[in-house]
């Protein structure tokens, strides 16, 4: 047969591939952490933008979609030439699926005899279906799950504080001790290496996340289920996946098996990796095939092996999808009915707002925000307080690990826009420093049962101290009040400027309150939702009358 | 401490961006040698000071900083050979050096190397940032200043301080930083400015940067303020009050709230010089009461002009 070509030991080039590609999208990530200068390297969206379930998602949510991430349409057109090749070489997640599923195989545990191909693998497809009907009515959800997003997500708000946590106990405990004989001291390694890994890896001291061990028990199921059948996420459940598996359906690259020469041996079922081929050496579905080459490798007839083709040939052969229309049309009708749950709550509807959902400055109104937010993480990690959080219920169902503030655990730094210089959607719009700073996220308010100079008539005013409005959003007033002893004496009371404060919440990150904080910010008075401001603007502020003209 | 009340008024004029060194200038310095060192010295600048431009502010900072230390006998007095020195700049905010709301990057250089100069093997500094760290030291013009000096910039880690005994009427423990308490000097080298609940951060408030979790500190200033002071044992301060924030303090931001004073003040009785950092606010120090309770407790005298004070005008 003419056209044959065997890719010399895949064997060894694919896993180098792969590693190569975890560790570009690990270091990436590693990059996008606050600095000394004006911002982390641009490219730490990459990954993101090459991501074609996101392109998908955002111009059906959003209609609209940063210009960059039009590269993505380059990862379609691969899939359209040589198959699912980003599944099998490229997704980072797709690599740890294949090293967990490889520590199974050396445990004795492994899951190769069952690996042809199972209708249940068109799950996958009937959810794309109900997430794509969710997102053409607005809801975005699908990315959550995205398999960039969701290794993104587990890595920043999971792996990375967990090896923080252990190298910064660790390092101190050592730092205490200080053992060693003489002058020969343990903590002359220890600390030139917790230094370099706290000013170059971590970067945030002590950040951790809320909820971060529920999004690392999800990867963790996920990762676990390689026990059960190898590359489960990717076979049954990844959209990203399910994507590129209907734009390859007739790839230019295909599997080619001479008939006379396989004698149906079942070789090539036993490394299959996505089970894409319903018997040994017959009905190959591209649909469902990682190009990991590794039945050609396998075939000791050499009967196997993957050759170009035009897209209307109809040889090598190739099987189809096999979804049924019912299904589609069943899953299409769920997925709307699930959005429709989804939406059909006070908070979804505008009725209410929820008082510590406070987004980041430059995140659009909320509806347009959930539009285009993939709950990636980018954000959070990037923030230099750490006080950005991956909501739980604060803001519903559809907007599970999406940020928020949380003033408690760090403050919106005054003179920093990195969150929005980060988002690959611009869910965060990216504002200069100016223009950030105008930008309203929420309203402070004292809890003057106890703030210290109310309830117990002592100074104290480190959220005066702290406040960055150059005028100062927080002022006191001198009052006279009555101690124990029946004596007089002045106190200064802080109070709120609500025409100032913008909500960066460092009055609450530093009250001395460490549990429940005496100055509070909650999401009033947010910019990016009109219908949540209820303190009329002073006069001079507004350029417009009470009737916005 | 001198007790005798002897005020000198030294005069000289220097040639400002003049590399060659005229009459005046050489009759200063021998005067001030000649001199028994002052215990507080206020260098000002006594040249043009409208219109200056950036550089030179940086210039006047520089010579104002140099002559307030000589005035004093210049570091060696403080400053053993081979010793290692912290110096303790006010690095709290992540603002411009022209907002006055952190020490001034060229006074903080120059201290850095006068400390060479006078036999130092490692100067550190470093401050515990109000802001992220990283940015606050680089946005002030601190780290790159101080690193151009020779210095090193040490970051305070929020996982190494130690809890350590400060025995005062106030407070028995704090959480210090033990790299600076290991130093065999501290000099502390805060900015004048306004602050709200005190009225004033000058020197003292200062220290508090070398201490983990001070927000508690805030309900009994003065009381705290002293222990923590005690504790440090200040030897040298140099006050940096070449631009002051007189209001909205201590953080400011607002270019209005600053005020061009070209001055900068070096001694040992670090009540005196917040005093005088007091009356540069346009404060009575009496009002401060910080201030006050240092005074008290014996850390120094609110009468600065009873000190061997040396005045000098630089131009």
């Amino acid at each position: 047969m003419s056209g044959r070509r065997r890719i010399w030991s895949a064997k060894r080039l694919r896993p180098a591939v792969q590693i190569v590609f975890l560790l570009a999208f690990l270091g990436l990530l590693l990059c996008a952490r606050p600095g000394a200068g004006s911002g982390p390297n641009p490219a730490v969206k990459l990954f993101f933008f090459f991501d074609p379930l996101i392109l998908l998602a955002t111009a059906l949510a959003a209609r609209s979609v940063p210009a960059a991430m039009l590269l993505a349409l380059v990862v379609i057109a691969m899939t359209l030439v040589a198959g699912r090749v980003f599944c099998g070489w490229i997704c980072p997640l797709g690599t740890l699926h294949d090293f967990v599923g490889w520590m199974f195989d050396r445990g004795g545990r492994g899951a190769k005899l069952r690996n042809l191909w199972s209708p249940w693998q068109r799950t996958k497809y009937y959810l794309l279906i109900a997430f794509a009907v969710m997102a053409l009515f607005g809801g975005h959800w699908v990315c959550t799950f995205d398999p960039l997003v969701f290794l993104s997500r587990t890595v920043t708000t999971a792996g990375l504080p967990a090896g923080q946590w252990a190298v910064e106990e660790g390092s101190t405990a050592i730092y205490h001790a200080d053992p060693g004989v003489g002058p020969a001291r343990l903590t002359l390694v220890t600390e030139p290496v917790y230094r370099f890994l706290r000013d170059n890896v971590f970067v945030v001291p002590r950040q951790a996340f809320l909820g971060g061990g529920l999004i690392a028990l999800l990867m963790l199921a996920v990762l676990l289920l390689n026990g059960f059948r190898r590359r489960f996420w990717c076979r049954y459940l990844c959209p990203l996946g399910a994507l590129l598996g209907l734009v390859a359906r007739r790839p230019l690259l295909r599997r080619n098996v001479k008939q006379q020469d396989c004698n149906q041996c079942g070789l090539c079922v036993l490394g299959c990796r996505g089970a894409a081929a319903e018997g040994p050496g017959e009905r190959w579905k591209p649909s469902e095939c990682f190009v990991c080459l590794n039945c050609t490798d396998s075939c000791t007839r050499r009967a196997m092996s993957f050759r170009w083709t035009w897209p209307w040939r109809r040889e090598p052969a190739v099987a189809p999808l096999g979804m049924s229309r019912r299904a589609a049309l069943g899953a299409a009708v769920g997925g709307a009915a699930t959005l429709a749950l989804m939406r059909s709550n006070p908070q979804a509807r505008g009725a209410a707002f929820h008082p510590r959902l406070i987004r980041p400055p430059g995140a659009r109104a909320e509806r347009d925000f959930l539009a285009r937010c993939t709950a990636c993480g980018l954000c959070m990690k990037v923030c230099p307080t750490g006080g950005l959080q991956p909501a739980v219920a604060e803001a519903g169902c559809e907007g599970l690990w999406t940020p928020r503030l949380v003033p408690r655990i760090g403050y919106c730094e005054y003179e920093c826009n990195l969150c929005g210089q980060v988002c690959p959607t611009e869910a965060i719009e990216p504002l200069s420093i100016e223009a950030k700073q105008q930008v309203k996220i929420g309203l402070a308010c004292f809890d003057t049962t106890r703030c210290i100079p109310y309830a117990y008539g002592r100074d104290c005013m480190v959220c005066e101290e702290h406040c960055p409005i150059p005028d100062k959003a927080i002022y006191f007033v001198e009052v006279p009040v009555c101690t124990r002893d029946g004596e007089e004496k002045i106190v200064k009371q802080p109070h709120v400027d609500p025409d100032l404060c913008i909500g960066c919440g460092i009055c609450e990150s530093v009250c001395p309150y460490k549990d429940r904080p005496a100055i509070r910010v909650s999401s009033a008075n947010e910019t990016r939702n009109p219908a949540n401001q209820p303190i009329l603007p002073a006069a001079e502020e507004s350029g417009e009358d009470y009737y916005g003209e | 401490m001198s007790k005798h009340t002897r005020r000198e008024f030294l005069v000289g004029s220097l040639a400002a961006g003049v590399s060659a060194a005229g009459a005046g200038p050489l009759l200063a310095q021998q005067a001030a040698a000649a001199a028994k060192p002052a215990d507080m010295t206020i260098a000002k600048w006594s040249g043009v000071s409208e219109n200056l431009s950036k550089d030179q502010i940086k210039q006047i900072a520089i010579k104002l900083t140099e002559q307030a230390i000589k005035g004093l006998g210049g570091l060696g007095r403080f400053v053993g050979k081979g010793d290692v020195v912290w110096v303790k700049p006010n690095i709290a905010w992540d603002c411009a050096p022209e907002l006055a709301a952190n020490t001034n990057p060229d006074v903080v250089a120059t201290v850095v190397r006068l400390c060479f100069e006078a036999g130092a093997k490692t100067v550190k500094v470093g401050d515990n940032t109000c802001n992220v760290a990283a940015k606050t030291y680089k946005t002030t013009g601190i780290a790159d200043a101080a690193t151009a000096a020779g210095a090193k910039i040490v970051y305070v880690d929020t996982n190494r301080f130690r809890k350590t005994a400060l025995k005062g009427e106030r407070i028995k423990s704090l959480l210090l930083y033990p790299e600076i308490l290991e130093t065999d000097l501290v000099i502390n080298v805060p900015v004048v400015k306004h602050h709200g609940l005190p009225g004033a951060t000058l020197c003292m408030k200062n220290y508090m940067g070398v201490m983990d979790d001070r927000r508690p500190f805030h309900q009994a200033l003065p009381d705290c303020l002293a222990d923590l002071t005690r504790f440090m044992k200040p030897q040298i301060c140099v006050m940096d009050a070449m631009r002051i924030l007189t209001a909205h303090g201590p953080r400011g931001g607002n270019p209005r709230d600053v005020q061009l004073k070209t001055t900068v003040a070096a001694g040992t009785d670090i009540v005196a010089l917040d005093a005088l950092g007091a009356e540069l606010l346009g404060k009575k120090p009496a009002d401060i009461k910080t201030i006050v309770k240092g005074a008290e407790v014996g850390l120094g005298t609110m009468d600065y002009r009873s000190l061997a004070l040396r005045e000098i005008k630089v131009a």
